[in-house]
């Protein structure tokens, strides 16, 4: 039986409307008007243990609201969601020790007092025996380097710093489940690198199992070789990335700098060509005769330079909101 | 969950020492007990040292009790429900395996701790070089004294907690806690002995919540109370405690429901 297991999984919320301005606000006192947003709906998705799948999805998606069902935030307006075996909502104390959700925008970290006085509280609140908490708490220094930042006050660290803490409160229990909320969000490129390189090494040390959105493609493409698209509450995708990829931008992007101008016709048996300004060609090159297609290149025109690059992610994924790969 | 505590309350203790200024401002404001007194002492010398049997010696008694009572029960659980609630701070704190009541409590055990250790100074000062005051120092009386602390922040605790509890239905939960605050505070006997209340209101009072938060504390210690009257009291003020402890339990599943329906 899969970990996580969501079978036509729906959140409904009746949503309070409001008008702007003195008169709106008495007609919405006297005369409330509600609508009702399907912030998830009719969502199905099984997970193995030990995968890492990543939520990709515009803000609004239905992503949180996902993982806080998941969590046992929520209830579900109508469907089903089981983690471990454990109905998310019920909250029973065996299934809040097995996980953790770790929110990039809240945190559980007690603000005027060091860090480490959280991890101690965990400790009380989750039962961790002395050896385990000090055998964890040692790897988990390891993998974050977090040192000297326990014992500052946490409103004086930095967000990464921050981060790489909150994340080890989180990590104290040794969750087997994991669902990790943007934790990289408005990280710099080294510490998110930091962070993706934890959640890596903790999945593969403790087979854990995650599931990971966020706004940071690069995050997602590094640790993910599932994905779940999601979008207005509705599955748009979900299976392999590259497949995904392969599927949506079969070419690869050659870009050329000649030594001697030359004009696109020249170009067209090779594949698209997306721009072509005197000395600097950008083909889109199909996948499987890039290689091929280069190598002649180069034999038949004077080249200075030349790159090979993937369709960037971002236009992908945006390519699959805007209808082009609906799943088949 | 008690061998929860002990790690509690030290991480509470590191906590509010970081707030011992606040804490002290905090003790300031309920310094309208003292104001109260001095209304009264004059109200006192205008009619020949003696209002509804309370002559000024009386009066400094009383509010003097009063205001260590006050600090010694202070709650502001609903404040933090209110802001948990409307920032979302309750989300990660629903997520851990312990009602976040216990962390409530424990932080207020600590900042009782705090307050006393500068409530008694005074206290004690007072006692030593201040004017005589009435206060009955039989043991059997002080373990009542004590008992009747314990009861009276049960009910303010739990009563404090069931008004925050509003915050998942209202985003003016402070409307209700600061309505809550203002009837209790003249209700219980801060700002005037209940007896120079109208008889009616009195009667009225006996069986309400309110004396038994801060009064009926008072008359114990200032020996105001004979055998049956406390037993009375003590059934009425178990009874209270239990009341709002019971309410406030349903209330929080209630709310726990409703907030898992319509938005964590």
């Amino acid at each position: 039986m899969s970990q996580i297991h969501v079978d036509r999984l729906s959140k409904h919320y009746q949503v309070h409307e409001k008008e702007a301005g003195l008169a709106g606000s008495l007609r919405s006192f006297f005369a409330r008007k509600y609508r009702t947003v399907k912030a998830v709906d009719e969502v199905s998705f099984d997970i193995q243990a030990g995968e890492m799948v990543g939520f990709l999805g515009p803000n609004g998606a239905g992503k949180t609201t996902t993982l806080k069902v998941l969590s046992g935030l929520l209830y579900p307006s109508s469907g089903v969601a089981t983690v471990m075996g454990h109905v998310p909502n019920k909250r029973e104390t065996a299934y809040l020790k097995q996980f953790t959700l770790v929110m990039g925008q809240k945190q559980q970290l007690m603000w005027d007092l060091p860090a480490v006085e959280t991890f101690l509280v965990n400790q009380a609140i989750y039962e961790i025996s002395q050896d385990d908490y000090d055998a964890t708490l040692k790897e988990l220094d390891q993998l974050l380097d977090l040192g000297p930042l326990m014992k500052k006050q946490v409103r004086k660290l930095s967000l990464g710093e921050r981060m790489k803490c909150e994340l080890a409160a989180a990590m104290l229990h040794r969750p087997k489940v994991l669902f990790l909320d943007e934790p990289t969000i408005g990280l710099d490129v080294t510490m998110q690198v930091r962070i993706r390189d934890f959640i890596e090494a903790y999945n593969q040390r403790h087979g854990a199992t995650i599931i990971l959105t966020s706004h940071y493609m690069a995050d997602v493409t590094a640790l993910c070789e599932r994905i779940i698209v999601i979008d207005k509450g509705k599955i748009f995708y979900d299976g392999n990335f590259r497949e995904l990829i392969e599927r949506i931008a079969p070419y690869k992007i050659i870009k050329l700098q000649l030594a001697a101008p030359a004009n696109s016709e020249q170009f067209a048996a090779y594949g698209k060509v997306e721009s072509c300004n005197g000395t600097i060609v950008v083909l889109h090159v199909p996948r499987e005769r890039a290689t091929e297609s280069a190598a002649q290149l180069l034999t038949q025109f004077k080249v200075n330079d030349v790159t090979f690059e993937d369709p960037p992610v971002e236009d992908i994924i945006r390519q699959v909101f805007e209808g082009n790969a609906k799943k088949r | 969950m008690l061998r929860k505590y002990p790690t509690l309350l030290r991480a509470s203790w590191s906590l509010m020492l970081e707030f011992r200024g606040e804490i002290l401002l905090w003790m300031m404001s309920s310094a309208i007990s003292l104001v109260m007194l001095v209304v009264w002492l004059s109200v006192a010398e205008d009619n020949n040292n003696s209002v509804n049997g309370f002559n000024g010696n009386d009066f400094v008694t009383y509010f003097l009790s009063s205001w260590a009572i006050r600090n010694l029960t202070a709650v502001w659980a609903s404040w933090e429900m209110d802001s948990n609630v409307r920032e979302g701070k309750l989300s990660p704190m629903l997520l851990r395996p312990m009602n976040p009541v216990h962390w409530d409590i424990s932080q207020n055990l600590a900042e009782k701790a705090l307050r006393a250790a500068i409530v008694l100074p005074v206290v004690i000062l007072v006692m030593l070089f201040g004017p005589g005051l009435n206060i009955d120092w039989s043991l059997a009386n002080v373990l009542a004294f004590l008992v009747s602390i314990v009861g009276a922040w049960l009910i303010l605790f739990w009563a404090d907690y069931l008004m925050g509890l509003s915050a998942f239905w209202t985003s003016q939960a402070n409307a209700v806690i600061t309505t809550w605050y203002g009837i209790r505070l003249i209700l219980s006997g801060m700002v005037a002995p209940l007896v120079m209340f109208p008889a009616s209101l009195q009667t009225a009072l006996l069986w309400l919540p309110f004396r038994y938060t801060n009064s009926f504390t008072v008359e114990i210690i200032t020996g105001r109370m004979n055998g049956n009257d406390l037993w009375f009291g003590f059934a009425l003020q178990a009874f209270w405690a239990l009341f709002f402890f019971c309410i406030a339990q349903i209330t929080w599943k209630i709310a726990l429901r409703n907030y898992s329906a319509v938005g964590a």
